[in-house]
C-alpha cells in the first residue's frame, strides 16, 4: 500500500518535473525541474527494487551530467534573447504533435495488458548477481563504453580546439 | 579476285578514292580514275560475255560474301551473269564509261568535280549491284543504292533549293514504288523461301505455286517498277529530276537507271508468265504512260524537259512490250533506247555547253552550222527514235508494235492504234526539237550567239560513238540472243499476215512525222503558236503535263501538310507531348519549390517532422500489430 | 491498470513532453536538456520492461545507455558553446546553416 502511494508520488513528481522543464523561462529552472525529474525517477527505480541502476541514475546523470549542464549555464550569457522569449513558431503545431503521438501512444498502451511485475527486489536485481553477470556476460561492451569514452573525450577537445583553431 | 566481283567493286573503289581523296588529288588524277575505273569495269564485263558466250551457255555465278543464315536460309552477295546480265552489264558499264569521258569535258569548270564523278562511280557501282545480283535482295540493294545516287546527282549543285527539292521528290516518289516492291519481295520469300532470281524462275516454271498469287506479286514488284521507271501514277520526279548535270540525264535519267523497272519484270518473267492481270495492267499503264507522256513532250520548251518527256513515252514502250509478254522485244528496245537517248541527252548538254546555259528551244534555232558535229550526231539519234529506218529505233520499236498488235499474250489491235499514234506524236515531237534547235532561223541573242562554240572532242568523240550505235545497233537480234533467258509470247493465230503491211504503216508514220514538224516548224515556232492559240485549253492542259503535279498537291501533299500541321504538330506535339512534358516539369518545379521550404535549416522544424514520421510509424504499428 | 503498464504511460508522456521541449524551445541548452528527458523516458520503459522479465541483460542494458548518453552531453555541450562563441547567442532560431 505505502508502495504504491510512494509509485503514484514520484509519478507526479517526475510529471511536474517535465512540465516545469516546459514551461520555465531560465535554464537555470529547467535544469532543476530535469534534475527534479531524474531523481524521482531514481526512486521509482529504487522501488522497483532496480537499486543498482536507481544509484547509477543518481551517479551519473544527477552527478556528472547534470553538474556539467548547470555549470554550462553558469557561464553563458543571461541577457540572451532565447532566455527571454521561451517559445519558437512551432508551438502549435509541434503541441499538436505531441499530443496526438502522447493519445496514439497511449491508446495502444491501453490495448495491451502487461503481465504483472516481479515483486521487488527480485534477486536478479541485486547488486552481486548483476555485478557477477556484468563482469562476466556483458565485460566486452563495458570495456567498449570505456572506449567510447576515450573517444569523446579526444572529439570533445577537437571540437573546441580544432575549429577555433582553423578559423581564428 | 572473281571477275563478276571485280566488274561490281571497280566503280565502288572509284567512288572510295574520289570521294574521299579526291578534292587533293587534282583534275587529272580524278579524270583518271574517274573513267578509268569504269572502263576497267567494262572490259571486265566484256571478258565475262566472252566467257558466258563461249562456254556451255550456263551462267556464270560467284558469291563474293554471306551476309548470315538464318535456320536453313542463307543471304549472300552473290552475283549471277546470265545473258540478260550481260547485256545489262555491258549498256551499263559501256554506256556509263562514255558518259564518265562526256563528263570530263562537260564538268571541266565545276567545282565539284571529284564530288561528281565520286557520286557517278557510286552510281555504277549499284546499277551493276542491280543488274548483277543474283537474289532480289542483292537487287533491292542496288535499287535503292541508285535511287540515292540519282538524289545526289539531282541535287548535284543543291545550292539551288529547286535543284536541292527535285533530289528530294524524286526520292521520295520513289519510296512509294518501293514499298511495293518489299511486299512483294516479301511475298515472294514468304511463299518460296528464297530470293534468288534463279530460285523464283525455277518456281514458277513449274507452275504457279498454290500459296500464292502470281497476280499480286506482279502487279506489287511492277509498282516497285513503276517508281523507278517513271511510268503513271509516279511518273512525276522524272522531268524534275533534269536539274541535275546533262551528262547525268544522259546515263541516269534516259540509259541505264530508270530502265531498272523494265529489268526487274523481265528479270522475273516466269511470274508473270503466270499472271495475265498483272501483265495487262503492265500493258495498259505502258501503252498509257507512252501516249500521255508524248502528248506532253508535244509541247514543251526546255530541251531538257522536251527528252525527259520523251524518255518516259519510251519507257512506256518497254512496259506496253512487257506485258504483251515480248520480254526479249522491251530489252531490245531499252539496248536501242540507251545509245539514242544517251546521244540526244549528250547532244543537247552539247548544245546547252554552246549556248552558256541556255535551255529554251524558243531562243535556239540555226545551230547546224556552228555546231555541226552535234548536229549531225543528234540528228541520227533523232531519226532513230523517231524509228527511221534502217536506224536502231526502227527494229526495237517496230518489234514491241507488232507485238502489241500480235501476241498471243494479250496483244491486239486498240494497243497497236494506241502505241502507233504516239509513235507519230514521237517521231513529230523529236523533229520538232530538232527543227527549232538546228534548223529553223536563229532567235539568239547577239551576245549568246557570238559565243557558240562546238564542244571539245572528250564530247563529240563520245556523242560520234553514240551516234554510231544508235544507226546500227539495231541490227543485233538481241531478242533472239535472249531467248534462252527472256522467251518471247507467240504470234496469234493467221496473224502473221499482216506483218509487213505494218511495218510499212510505222515507217510511213515516222515519215509523216517527221513531215508535219518540218512543215510546222521549219520557219520557227510561230506558226506552231499560231495554232496552239486555237486551242488554248488544249494546249494549257499539255503545256501544265495534265496538271498531275497540281493534282497530287492537292489530294496528297496538302492534306498531308495539314495533318502534320494542326494535327500532329500543334495537337500531338506542342499540346500533347509538349504540354505533358512542360506540365510535368512545371509540376516537380512546383513541389520542388514547396518541399524545399521544409529544408529551411531550422532544427526544430526538422524534429516536428521527426515527431510526425514517429506518429506515422506508431499509427501504423496501431493499424497492423 | 496494473503497475507496469502505470510507468510505460509514464514513459510515454515523458517521452512526449521532452520532444515537444525539443520542438518548441528556443534555448539550444533547453533543448539539450530536453533531450535528455526524453532518453530518460525511454530508459524508463526499458528498466519497467527488464523488470517485468527480470532480465540481467536489460539491467546492464541500461548501464550502457547511461554511459552513452553521457558521452552524448559530452560532446554536445561543446558544440554549443562552440556555436555561441560564433554567433553570439543560444537561439536555435538563428541557425539555418543546415538549410537544403
Amino acid at each position: 500500500m505505502t508502495e504504491t502511494v510512494l509509485l503514484y508520488l514520484f509519478s507526479a513528481a517526475a510529471l511536474a518535473g517535465a512540465v516545469v522543464m516546459l514551461i520555465a523561462r531560465h535554464p537555470m529552472r529547467v535544469a532543476l525541474g530535469l534534475i527534479s525529474t531524474m531523481l524521482a525517477l531514481a526512486c521509482l527505480y529504487a522501488l522497483l527494487g532496480v537499486h543498482v541502476i536507481a544509484v547509477f541514475q543518481v551517479l551519473i546523470y544527477v552527478g556528472a551530467v547534470m553538474v556539467f549542464m548547470v555549470f554550462v549555464i553558469m557561464l553563458l550569457d543571461t541577457r540572451d534573447p532565447s532566455f527571454v522569449a521561451r517559445y519558437s513558431r512551432l508551438l502549435l503545431p509541434g503541441a499538436l504533435t505531441a499530443a496526438v503521438l502522447a493519445a496514439t501512444l497511449a491508446a495502444l498502451l491501453a490495448r495491451h495488458h502487461g503481465g504483472r511485475l516481479r515483486p521487488p527486489g527480485g534477486a536478479d536485481f541485486h547488486l552481486q548477481p548483476f555485478s557477477v553477470a556484468f563482469l562476466r556476460d556483458y565485460w566486452l561492451h563495458f570495456e567498449l563504453t570505456s572506449v567510447l569514452l576515450v573517444v569523446v573525450v579526444v572529439a570533445a577537445i577537437a571540437v573546441i580546439r580544432g575549429r577555433g583553431g582553423r578559423d581564428g | 579476285m572473281d571477275l563478276l566481283t571485280a566488274i561490281v567493286l571497280l566503280p565502288l573503289a572509284g567512288f572510295l578514292i574520289n570521294g574521299l581523296a579526291g578534292a587533293r588529288l587534282g583534275r587529272g588524277f580524278v579524270s583518271i580514275v574517274g573513267c578509268g575505273l569504269p572502263i576497267l569495269a567494262f572490259v571486265a564485263a566484256l571478258r565475262a560475255f566472252f566467257a558466258l558466250t563461249g562456254g556451255d551457255g550456263a551462267p556464270l555465278v560467284a558469291t563474293a560474301y554471306t551476309w548470315g543464315s538464318v535456320g536453313g536460309q542463307s543471304f549472300e552477295i552473290g552475283f549471277w551473269f546470265d545473258r540478260l546480265g550481260a547485256v545489262m552489264a555491258l549498256i551499263v558499264t559501256g554506256v556509263g564509261s562514255l558518259i564518265h569521258i562526256y563528263s570530263t569535258g562537260y564538268m571541266k569548270e565545276d567545282p565539284g568535280y571529284a564530288r561528281y564523278f565520286a557520286y557517278l562511280n557510286l552510281f555504277l557501282f549499284f546499277m551493276l549491284l542491280l543488274v548483277l545480283g543474283r537474289s532480289l535482295l542483292v537487287c533491292f540493294v542496288g535499287w535503292e543504292g541508285v535511287g540515292l545516287a540519282s538524289y545526289l546527282l539531282i541535287g548535284f549543285w543543291f545550292e539551288d533549293p529547286a535543284k536541292a527539292r527535285a533530289g528530294k521528290k524524286a526520292f521520295i516518289t520513289n519510296r512509294v514504288g518501293d514499298a511495293g516492291f518489299l511486299l512483294g519481295m516479301f511475298l515472294l520469300y514468304h511463299a518460296l523461301g528464297t530470293l534468288n532470281f534463279d530460285g523464283v524462275q525455277a518456281a514458277f516454271a513449274a507452275g504457279a505455286p498454290a500459296a500464292l498469287s502470281a497476280d499480286l506479286v506482279g502487279i506489287l514488284l511492277f509498282i516497285g517498277a513503276t517508281g523507278k521507271s517513271a511510268q503513271i501514277p509516279l511518273h512525276v520526279w522524272l522531268p524534275d529530276a533534269m536539274a541535275g548535270p546533262t551528262p547525268v540525264s544522259a546515263l541516269i535519267h534516259a540509259a541505264t537507271m530508270v530502265t531498272a523497272g523494265v529489268y526487274l519484270v523481265a528479270r522475273l518473267n516466269g511470274i508473270y508468265a503466270h499472271a495475265p492481270l498483272a501483265s495487262e495492267l503492265i500493258a495498259v499503264i505502258g501503252v498509257a504512260t507512252a501516249l500521255f507522256a508524248a502528248t506532253i513532250a508535244v509541247t514543251q520548251t526546255d530541251i531538257k524537259k522536251v527528252l525527259a518527256w520523251s524518255t518516259i513515252s519510251q519507257l512506256g514502250y518497254m512496259f506496253l512490250a512487257l506485258g504483251v509478254g515480248a520480254y526479249g522485244a522491251a530489252v531490245f528496245h531499252l539496248y536501242t533506247h540507251a545509245f539514242f537517248k544517251a546521244c540526244l541527252f549528250l547532244g543537247a548538254g552539247s548544245v546547252i555547253h554552246a549556248l552558256s546555259g541556255e535551255q529554251d528551244i524558243r531562243r535556239m534555232g540555226g545551230l547546224a552550222r556552228r555546231i555541226p558535229l552535234t548536229f549531225a550526231t543528234f540528228a541520227i539519234a533523232t531519226a532513230a527514235i523517231a524509228g527511221i529506218p534502217p536506224l536502231a529505233g526502227f527494229f526495237s520499236k517496230d518489234e514491241i508494235l507488232w507485238f502489241a498488235f500480235a501476241s498471243d499474250r494479250g496483244g491486239g489491235p486498240l494497243l497497236w492504234v494506241v502505241g502507233a499514234f504516239t509513235a507519230l506524236l514521237t517521231a513529230f515531237y523529236m523533229f520538232r526539237l530538232l527543227w527549232l534547235t538546228f534548223l529553223s532561223p536563229s532567235r539568239m541573242d547577239e551576245n549568246t550567239a557570238h559565243h557558240v562554240h562546238e564542244s571539245p572532242p572528250a564530247m563529240t568523240g563520245v556523242l560520234l560513238v553514240l551516234a554510231a550505235l544508235s544507226a546500227v545497233g539495231g541490227f543485233v537480234a538481241l531478242p533472239h540472243f535472249l531467248h534462252p533467258v527472256l522467251p518471247m509470247a507467240g504470234i496469234g493465230e493467221g496473224l502473221e499476215r499482216y506483218e509487213t503491211p505494218l511495218l510499212v504503216t510505222s515507217v510511213l508514220i515516222a515519215l509523216a512525222g517527221l513531215a508535219g514538224a518540218a512543215s510546222l516548224y521549219a520557219q520557227g515556232p510561230a506558226r506552231a503558236e499560231r495554232l496552239a492559240a486555237r486551242v488554248p485549253r488544249l494546249h494549257r492542259l499539255l503545256s501544265g503535263t495534265y496538271f498531275v503535279d497540281e493534282l497530287y498537291d492537292a489530294a496528297v501533299t496538302r492534306p498531308i501538310a495539314w495533318l502534320s500541321e494542326v494535327v500532329l504538330l500543334r495537337l500531338g506535339d506542342r499540346w500533347l507531348i509538349d504540354g505533358s512534358l512542360h506540365g510535368l516539369a512545371a509540376l516537380a518545379r512546383g513541389a520542388a519549390g514547396r518541399l524545399s521550404r521544409v529544408q529551411g535549416g531550422g532544427v526544430q522544424r526538422y524534429m516536428l517532422l521527426a515527431g510526425l514520421g514517429i506518429l506515422v510509424c506508431v499509427a501504423w504499428v496501431w493499424r497492423h500489430v | 491498470m496494473d503497475r507496469s503498464q502505470f510507468l510505460v504511460g509514464l514513459s510515454v508522456a515523458l517521452f512526449c513532453l521532452g520532444l515537444l521541449g525539443v520542438i518548441v524551445r528556443r534555448n539550444a541548452l533547453v533543448m539539450l536538456m530536453c533531450m535528455e528527458l526524453m532518453v530518460n523516458a525511454v530508459v524508463l520503459s526499458l528498466v519497467t520492461y527488464a523488470a517485468r522479465a527480470g532480465s540481467t541483460a536489460g539491467a546492464a542494458y541500461v548501464f550502457l545507455i547511461f554511459v552513452v548518453a553521457a558521452a552524448e552531453i559530452a560532446i554536445a555541450i561543446p558544440i554549443v558553446l562552440l556555436l555561441v562563441r560564433q554567433r553570439r547567442t543560444l537561439d536555435v532560431g538563428a541557425y539555418t546553416g543546415l538549410g537544403g
